[in-house]
């Protein structure tokens, strides 16, 4: 039979982000397929050789809008290595506060965004509306709902604001309490177990030949390879949690490791905010007016471990008041680009949309 | 009083037939938009809250909808690359009138904060007429919700008019287009 | 991870007895840097490989016009031993060229078809990283070159909206230079702390 050329667009209800596959179909099977990334391209790394350090943070977070704290998070943590700077003890804290928040309301909407292929959506609206209280609480600790720009080099910027201990206790009592809700909906739910058991492999050879991280790797290798627990930053060595792993990879243990990863996030924030000492939570990074403050030379790397793996940025800096290069290693990379290519053909053409969802592949970070 | 036994109801002409019949097609119309499904740019992210349970998109009528043949309205949620620009274009197109454009956030106004990018067009109005903004980077979801209002009430004012504007200005706006991305549909969009 | 040095000390050793290193650069425990000739590149990426570092994070491309060079970066990870190990080198700006590191890595694929868009290297070796990945029918320079302005092509290409600049005129309007100088009389001449 022929085989046929097909869109599965960037205007597509179960599409993740704005970025097309190109597929040639024979039938119901994929044949060939390459991922088409580029609309979401703004030239994020020529713009940040034109801002100086500080000015940095506006540019900063809009390069993932799902989970923009990471962002900032790892241009910050290079900043620092390359000054020296020692941040109060306090700022760690609530970095990791924030930092776990976001993962949270990126957990939820990667598993409501299960409901769009599989055409569930109640849970999907479930999830939703509990992201909505997380936005909430970003809004009241740092001003904007979506777009933080709290995290900076020497701190944070503004301590956090009185009573809000309480929102954040209620809200997570609240996300526990619903939590056999949300597996009944997605992940026991039998019209969709269905389609996502024994589906979507991951071995383990193709993770070391595309070289992806995060959840895929912990799915199929069974280590705890977490950044988190190998190489920790911010204090991570002194909260208890644990990193779940499994070595069998289809669609329906990944999505399982996340569900689990949530519930370590609940109780990661519960033992931050038990254990946050007071003082003061910002140090200046220079001397002198902002926008003429500047960074020794050197050539940094800083990782972080966001929800689909390792998230770095490469930061070159030749001594002046703008940086002079700064890389930024999207997370899922891998796997939206030669991943694609080599491993989606062989897939049912209606599983493409839910290969992408449950692979992680977040299209703003592989365009920037 | 007036007796019609004797007297003739006078005729209406048929410019006048039309627009009772177009009035009430604008009542169900601003009563019930549907919205296209694509997400091309960051303040995307505020329209799931908007959609659910938590700002409820519903009760004003709206709801999403899979393909642009029939959808109204076409909501460009953010900055617009320059490859983004031509799927848009080729979108608007395939959609019946009457339609309306929708612009989210700042960039679609001036460029925003990639004014100086060399890949995100500066302004919206010059490739596709535009009939509501809705400032801000990110507007708030009700600040989204209020320019779905507005749009509304252009709707009952009939000043919502894009869709004749590209119609009239055919010439005006292919050039510009022409200009700024070189070829409009690509023909070798698969890249081989 | 209980060996008799440290996983920094341990890579020192190997690249220092197997190549000619010429700048080692320890940032913190868990990153160095290592910069080496051209020509040394693809042997020490099979050393690393055959070593441990299995995982490739990045690969990527820095501009140094001054010096009239290209400088090549790329980025390994071994989870063992958790370092970050960076190897750079310099090539030449004016025909860049890098043999392909796909027969080692394989994921590095994509990694040179986007570094040829945005610096102009090559990387023979490599099927096709000719095609355009990121951007679509670009007409001019590679964009991350320092050569490249980007506000002159967005500002040639795409039209900016033009605001009315009325309000910067102040010339037609009554000087408060007055008032002022009123309002400065009457506050020195109150005594005794009465504030009106």
């Amino acid at each position: 039979m022929k085989q046929m050329k097909l869109f599965l667009g960037p205007q597509h209800p179960g599409m993740h982000g704005n970025a097309s596959v190109h597929l040639y179909v024979d039938g119901d099977i994929i044949k060939k397929s390459f991922l088409l990334p580029g609309m979401l391209h703004r030239g994020f790394e020529k713009g940040m050789e034109r801002h100086s350090w500080i000015n940095n943070i506006s540019l900063i977070p809009r390069v993932c809008v799902v989970e923009p704290d990471i962002n900032e998070m790892a241009f910050v943590m290079g900043v620092e290595k390359l000054l020296g700077l020692e941040v109060p003890e306090r700022a760690h804290w609530i970095r990791m506060i924030i930092l776990e928040l976001a993962r949270l309301s990126i957990h939820l909407m990667a598993y409501g965004g299960l409901g769009g292929p599989t055409g569930n959506y109640t849970l999907m609206y479930h999830a939703h509306a509990d992201r909505n209280s997380i936005l909430d609480i970003f809004e009241q600790i740092t001003g904007h709902r979506v777009y933080h720009q709290y995290i900076v080099a020497g701190g944070v910027r503004k301590d956090l604001p009185k009573g809000i201990e309480k929102d954040i206790h209620a809200f997570l009592d609240s996300l526990e309490a619903r939590y056999e809700e949300y597996r009944d909906l997605g992940i026991e739910n039998p019209s969709i177990v269905a389609r996502i058991t024994d589906t979507i492999m991951l071995p383990e050879a193709v993770v070391w030949e595309l070289g992806v991280t995060g959840i895929g790797m912990r799915s199929a290798v069974g280590k705890a390879y977490d950044i988190r627990k190998v190489m920790p930053y911010a204090r991570y060595d002194q909260v208890e949690f644990e990193v779940p792993t499994s070595t069998y990879s289809d669609a329906r243990s990944r999505i399982d490791i996340k569900l689990k990863e949530l519930v370590q996030s609940i109780g990661i924030i519960r033992q931050c905010l038990a254990k946050m000492p007071e003082g003061p939570v910002r140090v200046p990074m220079g001397r002198g007016q902002s926008m003429r403050w500047t960074v020794p030379k050197g050539y940094v790397y800083s990782p972080v471990e966001s929800s689909r793996g390792e998230f770095g940025y490469y930061i070159v800096s030749n001594g002046g008041t703008n940086p002079w290069r700064v890389g930024v290693r999207g997370a899922s990379y891998p796997q939206g680009l030669l991943g694609v290519e080599k491993y989606l053909p062989g897939t049912r053409l209606d599983d493409a949309a839910l290969w992408i969802d449950t692979m992680g592949v977040c299209s703003p970070e592989i365009d920037r | 009083m007036k007796s019609t036994k004797f007297t003739e109801p006078r005729k209406l002409s048929k410019e006048e037939v039309d627009r009772k019949w177009w009035e009430i097609g604008d009542f169900f119309r601003r009563n019930s938009l549907w919205m296209l499904m694509y997400c091309t740019g960051c303040c995307a992210i505020e329209l799931p809250p908007a959609m659910t349970a938590a700002y409820d998109m519903e009760r004003l009528g709206m709801g999403p909808m899979a393909t642009p043949r029939q959808a109204d309205i076409l909501l460009i949620s953010g900055y617009l690359s320059v490859k983004s620009l031509r799927r848009v274009i080729y979108t608007y197109e395939q959609m019946s009138e009457p339609k309306y454009v929708v612009g989210l956030g700042s960039c679609p106004i001036n460029g925003g904060i990639y004014h100086d990018s060399h890949a995100v067009i500066n302004q919206l109005d010059q490739y596709i007429p535009v009939d509501t903004y809705v400032a801000g980077c990110m507007p708030n979801t009700e600040s989204v919700m209020n320019g779905f209002v507005d749009l509304m009430e252009q709707i009952r004012n009939k000043t919502a008019k894009g869709w004749i504007k590209y119609q009239e200005n055919n010439e005006w706006y292919k050039k510009n287009q022409k200009a700024a991305l070189g070829e409009v549909i690509i023909h070798d969009e698969f890249h081989e | 991870m209980m060996n008799s040095m440290s996983n920094v000390e341990f890579l020192k050793e190997l690249m220092n007895r197997n190549f000619k290193v010429i700048e080692t650069d320890v940032i913190d425990k868990y990153q160095v840097s290592f910069v080496l000739k051209q020509a040394d590149i693809l042997q020490a990426l099979v050393t690393l490989r055959n070593a441990g570092w299995i995982q490739m994070s990045y690969l990527s491309a820095i501009d140094w016009p001054d010096e009239s060079k290209i400088e090549m970066i790329y980025i390994f990870m071994n989870w063992e031993r958790p370092v970050h190990v960076q190897i750079r080198s310099k090539i030449d700006r004016k025909d860049p060229v890098m043999p392909s590191i796909i027969n080692i890595y394989p994921g590095a694929k994509y990694y040179e078809r986007e570094c040829h868009e945005f610096f102009g290297v090559k990387f023979p070796g490599n099927p096709d990283y000719e095609k355009q990945l990121i951007l679509e029918m670009w007409d001019d320079i590679p964009p991350l070159r320092k050569d490249f302005d980007p506000q002159a092509y967005s500002d040639r290409k795409f039209t900016k909206r033009e605001y009315k600049e009325d309000y910067l005129v102040l010339s037609d309007q009554n000087s408060k230079k007055e008032k002022r100088e009123v309002r400065k009389e009457r506050a020195e001449s109150l005594k005794g702390g009465q504030k009106v």
